[in-house]
C-alpha cells in the first residue's frame, strides 16, 4: 500500500503556476512527488509555487526531493510542518509562508 | 700690572716649573688649543702651570673649555704612564677616556659648583701600561679660576693607593689563612678551611685548585676555591703518562713553579672572580714539604688587571706555604692518631695475651699437678728417690702457678679489671696469721723473726687475697736477700692509719738504685740472694696492690744494712670506691700462701729427713686429712654432670669421680651441660668456667633460672685464680669454686659436702618436682612472655616435645603452622594473648604432636609469684581433648547441615546451602557436588560460580567420575588436593569433592566427619526432594487461581500474601479483555487469608470474570456476584472494585462493593479518589441498587487499584494510608509504572512487614505502544495512523505530536532502508510509552545500523539531524542482532 498523497497542479489567482500536495510524503511515495514536482518546474515559466499547507506528513524523504528545485520554488505550508522544514534548512534557502 | 708688556715672554718661561716636562710642554702645539700659544696665557692659567709644574705631589690639572690636560713629573711617574708624553695639552676627556664616566661627573660638580671633591682609595682601570690595570686613588679635584675668578678648570692633585690597598688584601688572607683553625684536624678538613679563605679574596685569586700528588706521579684535584669540580681546568685527576696534562705536573713535583697561560681549549670559560673578564694567567706554585717532594700544588687563577710583580708571586707563594703547612699538620696529627690507635691495640693485645695464657697454663698445670698428688700419695713411701723427684716436680709446679698468677694480676691491673672486694678485717691478727705461715722458714734460715702486732682499735678495709700477696710478698723478698739477722713485722696506728713494716736486716738497696725499686721487671744485678730466679714484678706488684687498698707504699733502705718497706693504709672505708666495701666473709686462710712458702723454702738448705713434710704445706694437709682418692669410695653415691671442654680434664674428672663411686655423665660444654641436666637432673654439676658454646658462669645463671635445675649445686672449676673470679662465679649462683691447679682430694671432699648439702636444701624441691612429674595432666611453668620453662612427662607424653628443648619460647614449636593453618594458628596465638595478660583462665586450642599430627588441648592456667625472684611466672595443666574435640565438632556440623537442609526451598537450594556449610568446616578452597543424573554432562553446583563440568580439570573430572563409581558414602582423600565421597542424590549418583587445597592433609578424623555428613546429606536431599515435589503443586495450583498470568502490557501488579510460604491469600486482581477493546479491571479482597481465604477467592475471581464478559457493566457485575457470594461459604463481606476501561477514550465506568476507593494521579500531580461508586461488601443485602459511576482518565495520569491490606494499619484511620500512597503515587508520576508498583510496596512495608495479603494494580492512561510490522515502506503510513491516535490520547497538541511523529517516521524509515535493504523480510518493533512527563519511543531492527556517510544518502543523514533535532534524546544502540533507537521527549 502507497501512502495517500494527491498532488494537483493549477495556477494562483495571479496566474503563477502552483502545485498543491495533499496526504503525506514518505520514502514509499517520495518518488512520485519528486516526479511531479520536477514536471511542475519544468513547466512553470517562472518560480513555482507549492503548496504543502494540506500535507499531513513529510519525512527526510520529501525534503530529499524539495532540495534540488530550491531555486525554482516557493512553498507554502502548515505551521504544522515549519519546524521540520526549518531544521532541514529550507527555510534558509527559500521563501516559506505560513498560512 | 703685567711685566708682559715690557719683556715678551717665552713658552719656556711658562713652563720653567720643571725642566723636564717644560720641554715637553713646550713641544706640544699649543695653537691648535683653545689655550693658544703660552705666551697669550693669563696670569691665573699660568701660575697654576707654575705650581702644579714645581710641585712633588703628584697633580694634574685641566684648564679651558676643553679642559686641556696637564700635568707634573710626579704624576708622570706614578699614574699617566705610557700616556706621556702624548696627555699633554689634550683634552682631559680623552686623556682619561677609559675612567671617564667615574671621573667626569666629579669634574663637572667642581666647574658647576666651585666645590672642590675628595675621593680616598677609588678603584679605576687605568690603561697606562698597555692594559687595563686595577688601580687606586685617593684624590681631591679643586676648582681653578681665571683672572676673572670665572671658573675655567680644576687641579687634582692625587695619590696612588694601588699598593697598599692591594697588599692590605692580600696581607688579610695570608691572615687569615694562618688564622688558628682549632678545630681543623684531618687534611680535609685543612683543605676545606684554605681553600674557604682563598676563596673570600677573589679579587688576587678568581680561582685556585689545590691538587695532590700521589705515589705514582698522578695529581689529584683535592679542592679548589672559585672554579666547579670537574672544570676542564680543574680535572679530578691528572695521571703521571698524561701526554698534554692541562696543568705541568711533572716539573711541579720537582718542586718548581710554573707560569702557565691560559689559552688552550682546557681553558675557556674560566670563572671570572670578582672581574668581569677571567684570568689570562695561572701561577701554579708546589705545596712543598720539608724534607720530602711537594705535597702537590696549587693552581692559582691570577688577577688579569694587576701585574705579576714581585709581590703578587709572593703572595701565591705564602698562601700555598700555608696549604702546605696546613697539610703537614694534619697529616702529621693523623699519623699521630695513628700512633696512638696501635699502641691501645698493642696493650690489649697483650692484656689478651696474658689472660690466655694464664688459661693455657693452668689447665695443664692441673693436669699435673693432680696427678702428681695422686702419684705422691701412692708411690711415696716405696722409694726415697721416687719421693723427692715427685717433690721437685710438684715444687716446681707451684712455682709456675704462683708465676702464672702474679702475671695476671698484672694484666688485670692494667686492664683495670682487678676488682676489689675490700672487707673490714683485724688486720693485726690477719697480718700476724700470714706472718706465722712464714715463721718455721725463717727460722730454719737461722734468722731472727720478730711479728709485733697488737690488735688495733678498729678494722681496717682490705681485699683480704691482695693483702695476703702483699705481705707474702714482702716476706718472700725479705728472705730472700737477708743472710743473718732479723725480720722484723710490725704494725702500729699512726695518725689516723694502720702502719706495717716489714724490715730486715738483708743486704740492701744501692741508693741509685732505689727510685727503681718498685719498676716492673727491675732487677738489681749482681747482688748477693738466696736464689736467682724471679722476675723482678713482686715489689712491683706490691705497690700497686697497696694502692689499689687506698694506701702508700714507701721504702728505706741502707746498704749492707737492711731494708724496710712501710705501708700506710686509712682506716674506715671513706677512701674506697662505692659499692665495693662488702661484708666480712668467712674464707679458708692464705689460699694462696703455699706456693709463696713452697718457694722459699727451696732457698732453703733441707732439713733432717725425719721432718720432710714442711709443716706448712697445705696440700700436704688436706692429703692427710682426706683418704686417698682411690680408696675414698663415697658412702652416698650421686649424679655428677661434669662439663669441661678439654678431653684431659674431663677424663680426669671422670676417672677421679668414678673413682669415689660417683655416676658421672660427661659432656663438653655448657650447652651440652644445660640439655643434660634439663633431661636428668643430676645431684651435681662441675663445670669448668672457661667453655665454648655457654660458658660455665652462663650455664650457672641458665641453670638458675629454671626451676627444675634452680637446686641443682654447681662447682665451678677456673684456671682464674683471681679473687674477684671465684666472687664472679659465686654471685652467679655456683655453690663453690675450685681454681685450677687443685688437689684431687680437695675437688673430692667440696664434691662430697656439696651434694650432702644439696639434698638436705632441695629435698623440697625434690618433693615437688616427684608430685608434679606423678601428675595425669600435662603441666608447665612459663614465664611472664609465655616461655615455656618446665614441663612434666605427661606434658612429654601429649606433645612429644621434651625438657631437653627447653626452654620453649614463643612461638612454641607445637603451634599450627601460620601458612597452611592460618586460623588455628591465630587461635593458638589468642591463647598465648589470654595466658600472658590474664590471672587465670582456660582455653582450648589445636596443637600439633611432634609427629606432626592434629591435637586439642584444653588448658587450665594460673599466675603465680616466684617466692624467691619475685617473677611472675604462670603455672598451667592442660589435657588431651582431641577425640571429645571431634564429637563435639562432629555434632554440630550435623546440626548445622540440618538446618541448611530444613531451610531449603528446592533440592538447588538445599545443595547450595550445604556446600557452603561444607566449605566454612573444613575452611576449604572449594567444594564440588558433581550430580550424574544421566544427562550428557553431569550437572555441576559448586561454591565457586564460574566452575562448569566443562572448565574443570580433565584430572577433576576424572576423580569426581571414579568416586561415582565407588561404594557409596566410601571418602576417598589424596592427600594434596582434598578429600571426596560419593552420596545418593534424588536425580542420580552425587560425587562429592572438598578441595582442600595444597599442603593441608586430610586427617582420619576428617574422612570420619564428611562420611558421616555425607550419610545425612543423601536423607537431606531425599527429603527436600519431596517437600520440593509438594510445593511444586501447591505452586502451579497458586498459579491457577491467583489471577492472569499474562497480563496486558498496560499493567503493573503485585501481589504479597501474609501466610508463607503458600503464595496465594485471600487478595486478588485480574484484568479481563472484553468486547470493543474494553478492558475489565478488578481488584478484590476475600475475609482471612490463608488456604481457606485463597479457594473462595478463586471462586470469586472466576466468577466476576465470567460476569464481566456476559456484561461489561460494573454495577451489575457486582450485583450479580451478591448473588454467587451467597452460595460460596466464606465469600459474604469480600470487596471487590471493578471497573471497565475504554483505553482508546480513558473513559472508566465502576462500582466498588466496600472496597477502599482506586486512586488517580494527574500528570500535574491531581489526585482523585474514586469513590463514588461506593456501596456495600458482597452478598450483604441492600434495597439499593449498586451505583456504577463513569470517570475519564486524563492522558498519562495514573490508575492505581489496591487491597486494603496496603493501607491499613492499626490504630491508624485508612486515610492516612491512603495519603501515604497519594504522596508516592505524586513524586513517582514521572517513572514507568513497573518502577512506581515497586516504589508504592516499598514505602507502604510496614516495619515488619505486612501482616494481611495485599494486591495492587497500576495503569496508566495511555498504555503502551507497541506496533509490529513488516520492514517495507508501504507499511509506514499505518504506522503513522497508530501512532497519530496513541500520541493524541497521551494529550499531545498537534504540533509536538507532529514532531514526534516525524521523528518516529525517520526511525521507522532507516530500520527499513539500513536495517533491512539487504536482508528483506524483516520485521520492525516500535514500543511508545508514556509518563507524566515524557514519551519514551523505541524502534528496534533486526538489521544492522549504518552510520551515515557524508555526500552518501544525504536525504537520511538528514533524517537523523531531524530525530535529534525533534527529540529531547536520541540513543542508537547497535548489535549483532539488530539495532535499537530510543527517543525521549519531554512534554512541557
Amino acid at each position: 500500500m502507497t501512502t495517500a498523497l494527491t498532488l494537483t497542479s493549477g495556477q494562483q489567482p495571479d496566474g503563477t503556476p502552483v502545485l498543491t500536495a495533499t496526504g503525506e510524503v514518505d520514502m514509499s511515495n517520495a518518488a512520485d512527488f519528486g516526479a511531479a514536482l520536477t514536471r511542475a518546474v519544468e513547466a512553470a515559466p517562472g518560480r513555482l509555487t507549492v503548496d504543502l499547507t494540506a500535507l499531513e506528513y513529510l519525512d527526510s524523504a520529501g525534503l530529499a526531493v524539495l532540495f534540488p528545485h530550491v531555486d525554482r520554488i516557493h512553498l507554502v505550508a502548515s505551521p504544522l510542518l515549519a519546524p521540520v522544514l526549518t531544521i532541514a534548512g529550507l527555510a534558509d534557502l527559500m521563501t516559506v509562508t505560513e498560512v | 700690572m703685567s711685566s708682559a708688556e715690557q719683556r715678551p715672554l717665552s713658552s719656556a718661561d711658562v713652563f720653567a716649573g720643571d725642566g723636564e716636562i717644560g720641554s715637553d710642554l713646550t713641544k706640544v702645539d699649543w695653537a691648535s688649543t683653545p689655550l693658544g700659544e703660552p705666551t697669550g696665557w693669563p696670569q691665573s692659567l699660568r701660575t697654576a702651570v707654575d705650581i702644579l709644574l714645581s710641585s712633588r705631589f703628584p697633580m694634574w690639572m685641566a684648564w679651558g673649555p676643553e679642559l686641556t690636560f696637564f700635568c707634573n713629573a710626579a704624576y708622570r711617574r706614578d699614574t699617566l704612564g705610557r700616556k706621556y708624553p702624548w696627555a699633554l695639552g689634550r683634552p682631559a676627556r680623552e686623556v682619561w677616556a677609559e675612567i671617564w664616566p667615574d671621573i667626569g661627573p666629579r669634574i663637572d660638580r667642581v666647574l658647576g659648583t666651585g666645590v672642590a671633591t675628595w675621593d680616598a682609595a677609588l678603584l679605576l682601570f687605568l690603561e697606562r701600561s698597555g692594559y687595563r690595570e686595577e688601580s687606586y686613588h685617593t684624590f681631591s679635584y679643586s676648582p681653578l679660576r681665571d683672572d676673572d675668578n670665572a671658573l675655567v678648570g680644576m687641579l687634582c692633585v692625587v695619590s696612588e693607593d694601588t699598593e697598599r690597598v692591594v697588599g692590605e688584601r692580600r696581607m688579610a688572607t695570608l691572615r687569615d689563612l694562618g688564622s688558628d683553625p682549632s678545630v681543623v684536624r684531618t687534611e680535609d678538613e685543612t683543605l676545606a678551611f684554605v681553600t674557604r679563605q682563598l676563596g673570600r679574596n677573589d679579587l688576587d685569586l678568581p680561582f685556585t685548585a689545590i691538587y695532590l700528588l700521589a705515589g705514582d706521579g698522578s695529581a689529584h684535584l683535592a679542592a679548589a676555591a672559585g672554579i666547579p669540580a670537574g672544570h676542564s681546568a680543574a680535572l679530578g685527576t691528572i695521571p703521571a703518562d698524561e701526554p698534554t696534562p692541562v696543568w705541568p705536573v711533572a716539573a711541579l713535583a720537582r718542586g718548581e713553579s710554573v707560569l702557565v697561560p691560559l689559552d688552550g681549549a682546557a681553558f675557556v670559560g674560566l670563572p671570572t672572580g670578582a672581574w668581569s673578564q677571567p684570568p689570562t694567567q695561572a701561577l701554579l706554585v708546589p705545596l712543598l714539604q720539608q724534607g720530602g717532594a711537594p705535597y702537590g700544588f696549587m693552581v692559582a687563577g691570577l688577577n688579569r688587571y694587576r701585574p705579576l710583580d714581585g709581590g703578587y708571586r709572593g703572595f701565591v707563594e705564602l698562601a700555598a706555604g700555608h696549604v702546605a703547612a696546613g697539610i703537614a699538620s694534619a697529616r702529621s696529627y693523623q699519623a699521630q692518631q695513628q700512633r696512638a690507635e696501635e699502641l691501645a691495640e698493642l696493650d690489649r693485645a697483650k692484656t689478651a695475651f696474658f689472660s690466655n695464657i694464664s688459661h693455657e697454663f693452668r689447665t695443664p698445670l692441673t693436669l699435673i699437678m693432680g696427678p702428681l698428688a695422686e702419684l705422691r700419695s701412692r708411690l711415696g713411701d716405696t722409694d726415697e728417690g721416687v719421693r723427692e723427684e715427685l717433690q721437685v716436680m710438684h715444687r716446681n709446679g707451684l712455682r709456675l702457678g704462683k708465676l702464672v698468677n702474679t702475671l695476671l694480676d698484672f694484666s688485670r691491673i692494667e686492664a683495670g679489671r682487678m676488682q676489689a672486694r675490700y672487707e673490714p678485717v683485724d688486720l693485726a691478727a690477719v697480718t700476724a696469721d700470714l706472718a706465722s705461715v712464714f715463721r718455721s722458714a725463717v727460722e730454719r734460715a737461722g734468722l731472727t723473726f720478730e711479728v709485733d702486732c697488737p690488735a688495733l682499735a678498729e678494722p681496717v678495709y682490705v681485699d683480704r687475697g691482695m693483702w695476703e700477696k702483699i705481705i707474702l710478698n714482702l716476706l718472700s723478698n725479705a728472705l730472700k736477700f737477708t743472710f743473718d739477722g732479723t725480720i722484723r713485722v710490725r704494725l702500729r696506728a699512726e695518725e689516723g692509719r694502720a702502719v706495717v713494716t716489714v724490715a730486715d736486716t738483708g743486704i740492701g738497696v744501692p741508693a741509685e738504685e732505689m727510685p727503681r725499686l718498685f719498676e716492673r721487671f727491675h732487677r738489681i744485678e749482681n747482688v748477693r740472694s738466696r736464689s736467682n730466679e724471679g722476675s723482678g714484678i713482686g715489689l712491683a706488684l706490691v705497690k700497686e696492690l697497696v694502692e689499689l687498698q687506698g694506701g702508700d707504699l714507701t721504702a728505706d733502705s741502707t746498704l749492707a744494712v737492711g731494708t724496710t718497706f712501710t705501708i700506710a693504709l686509712p682506716f674506715g672505708s671513706a677512701h674506697l670506691p662505692p659499692g665495693t666495701v662488702a661484708r666480712p666473709r668467712d674464707r679458708d686462710p692464705f689460699a694462696t700462701a703455699e706456693p709463696f712458702v713452697e718457694e722459699v723454702l727451696r732457698w732453703l738448705p733441707p732439713e733432717a729427713p725425719t721432718d720432710a713434710e714442711p709443716s706448712v704445706s697445705l696440700d700436704a694437709e688436706v692429703a692427710r686429712s682426706v683418704p686417698a682418692p682411690t680408696t675414698a669410695v663415697s658412702a652416698n653415691p650421686a649424679h655428677i654432670l661434669v662439663a669441661d671442654d678439654n678431653a684431659d680434664m674431663r677424663e680426669y674428672l671422670t676417672r677421679l669421680l668414678r673413682a669415689a663411686g660417683h655416676r658421672v655423665e660427661a659432656v663438653d660444654d655448657g650447652q651440652a651441660a644445660l640439655q643434660a641436666a634439663r633431661v636428668a637432673q643430676p645431684d651435681l654439676v662441675v663445670s669448668d668456667v672457661m667453655m665454648p658454646r655457654l660458658d660455665g658462669l652462663q650455664l650457672v645463671a641458665a641453670l638458675r633460672a629454671e626451676p627444675r635445675t634452680a637446686g641443682t649445686p654447681v662447682l665451678l672449676l677456673s684456671a682464674r685464680a683471681g679473687q674477684e673470679d671465684s666472687i664472679e662465679g659465686l654471685e652467679a649462683g655456683a655453690d663453690d669454686y675450685l681454681v685450677k691447679p687443685f688437689a684431687a682430694a680437695e675437688l673430692l671432699a667440696r664434691v662430697r659436702t656439696n651434694v650432702k648439702l644439696a639434698r638436705l636444701r632441695n629435698h623440697h624441691a625434690r618433693w615437688r618436682t616427684a608430685l608434679v612429674d606423678s601428675l595425669q595432666e600435662a603441666f608447665f611453668v612459663c614465664d611472664e612472655e609465655g616461655t615455656v620453662v618446665e614441663i612434666n612427662p605427661t606434658f612429654t607424653d601429649i606433645l612429644g616435645y621434651g625438657p631437653d628443648g627447653l626452654p620453649y619460647a614463643p612461638v612454641h614449636p607445637w603451634w599450627p603452622s601460620r601458612e597452611t593453618e592460618p586460623e588455628a594458628h591465630q587461635q593458638v596465638a589468642d591463647a598465648l594473648t589470654l595466658l600472658v595478660g590474664h590471672p587465670s583462665g582456660t582455653y582450648t586450642i589445636p596443637v600439633t604432636h611432634r609427629d606432626g599430627h592434629r591435637l586439642w588441648v584444653a588448658a587450665a592456667f594460673n599466675q603465680v609469684q616466684d617466692p624467691d625472684t619475685g617473677r611472675r611466672v604462670i603455672v598451667g595443666t592442660f589435657r588431651d581433648v582431641t577425640a571429645e574435640h571431634y564429637a563435639v565438632q562432629r555434632e554440630s556440623a550435623l546440626a548445622a547441615l540440618s538446618i541448611r537442609l530444613s531451610r531449603a526451598d528446592d533440592l538447588t537450594d538445599a545443595l547450595h546451602g550445604v556446600l557452603e556449610e561444607l566449605q566454612g568446616l573444613w575452611r576449604a578452597t572449594r567444594v564440588l557436588a558433581v550430580v550424574f543424573d544421566g544427562s550428557p554432562t553431569p550437572t555441576v553446583a559448586t561454591t565457586d560460580p564460574h566452575q562448569r563440568w566443562d572448565t574443570l580439570t580433565e584430572q577433576r573430572r576424572r576423580t569426581l567420575t571414579d568416586l561415582r563409581d565407588r561404594p557409596l558414602l566410601t571418602t576417598v582423600a589424596d592427600q594434596t588436593t582434598g578429600v571426596g565421597i560419593a552420596v545418593e542424590h534424588p536425580r542420580g549418583t552425587m560425587a562429592l569433592w572438598i578441595d582442600l587445597g595444597e599442603r593441608r592433609p586430610v586427617t582420619e578424623q576428617d574422612e570420619t566427619l564428611l562420611a558421616l555428613l555425607a550419610g545425612h546429606l543423601g536423607q537431606g536431599l531425599h527429603r527436600v526432594q519431596q517437600i520440593d515435589q509438594q510445593r511444586e503443586t501447591a505452586l502451579a495450583l497458586q498459579r491457577a487461581i491467583l489471577g492472569p498470568s499474562q497480563l496486558p502490557r498496560d499493567f503493573a501488579v503485585r501481589y504479597a500474601p501474609a501466610t508463607r510460604p503458600l503464595k496465594v491469600g485471600g487478595d486478588w486482581y485480574d484484568t479481563i479483555a472484553l468486547v470493543d477493546g474494553q478492558i475489565g479491571i478488578v481488584v478484590g479482597d476475600c475475609v482471612g487469608h490463608g488456604l481457606q481465604a485463597a479457594t473462595v477467592m478463586g471462586q470469586l475471581r472466576s466468577a466476576c470474570r465470567a460476569l464481566l464478559l456476559q456484561d461489561s457493566s460494573p454495577s451489575r457485575t457486582l450485583t450479580a456476584l451478591d448473588r454467587f457470594a451467597a452460595q460460596v461459604p466464606g465469600a459474604l463481606c469480600a470487596t471487590v472494585f471493578c471497573a471497565v476501561l475504554d483505553p482508546a477514550t480513558g473513559e472508566l465506568r465502576y462500582a466498588s462493593a466496600g472496597h477502599p476507593p482506586a486512586i488517580v494521579t494527574a500528570p500535574d500531580g491531581t489526585t482523585r479518589l474514586l469513590d463514588q461508586g461506593h456501596s456495600r461488601p458482597l452478598g450483604v443485602r441492600g434495597r439499593d441498587e449498586r451505583p456504577e459511576v463513569e470517570e475519564f482518565l486524563p492522558a498519562r495520569a495514573i490508575l492505581m487499584l489496591y487491597t486494603d491490606g496496603l493501607v491499613e494499619r492499626r490504630r491508624k484511620p485508612l486515610t492516612a494510608g491512603i495519603d501515604q500512597v497519594v504522596t508516592v503515587l505524586q513524586h513517582g508520576r514521572d517513572q514507568p509504572i513497573e518502577a512506581l508498583a515497586t516504589e508504592v510496596m516499598h514505602q507502604l512495608t510496614p516495619s515488619g512487614g505486612y501482616d494481611d495479603d495485599v494486591a495492587v494494580l497500576l495503569y496508566r492512561h495511555p498504555g503502551p505502544l507497541e506496533l509490529d510490522f513488516a520492514a517495507e515502506s508501504a507499511g509506514l503510513a499505518p504506522v503513522r495512523t497508530a501512532l497519530r491516535g496513541w500520541l493524541n490520547r497521551c494529550g499531545l497538541d498537534p504540533t509536538d505530536a507532529y514532531n514526534v511523529l516525524v521523528a518516529a517516521g525517520e526511525a521507522c524509515a532507516n530500520a527499513i532502508e539500513h536495517g533491512h535493504r539487504d536482508s528483506p523480510g524483516g520485521r520492525i518493533r516500535l514500543r511508545a510509552t508514556a509518563t507524566a512527563d515524557g514519551l519514551h519511543l523505541s524502534v528496534t531492527d533486526s538489521g544492522r545500523w549504518k552510520t551515515p556517510q557524508p555526500g552518501e544518502d544525504t536525504h537520511r543523514g538528514r533524517g537523523l539531524v531531524l530525530m535529534r533535532a525533534l527529540m529531547d534524546s536520541i540513543t542508537v544502540t547497535s548489535g549483532a542482532t539488530g539495532t535499537t533507537i530510543d527517543m525521549q521527549a519531554r512534554i512541557p
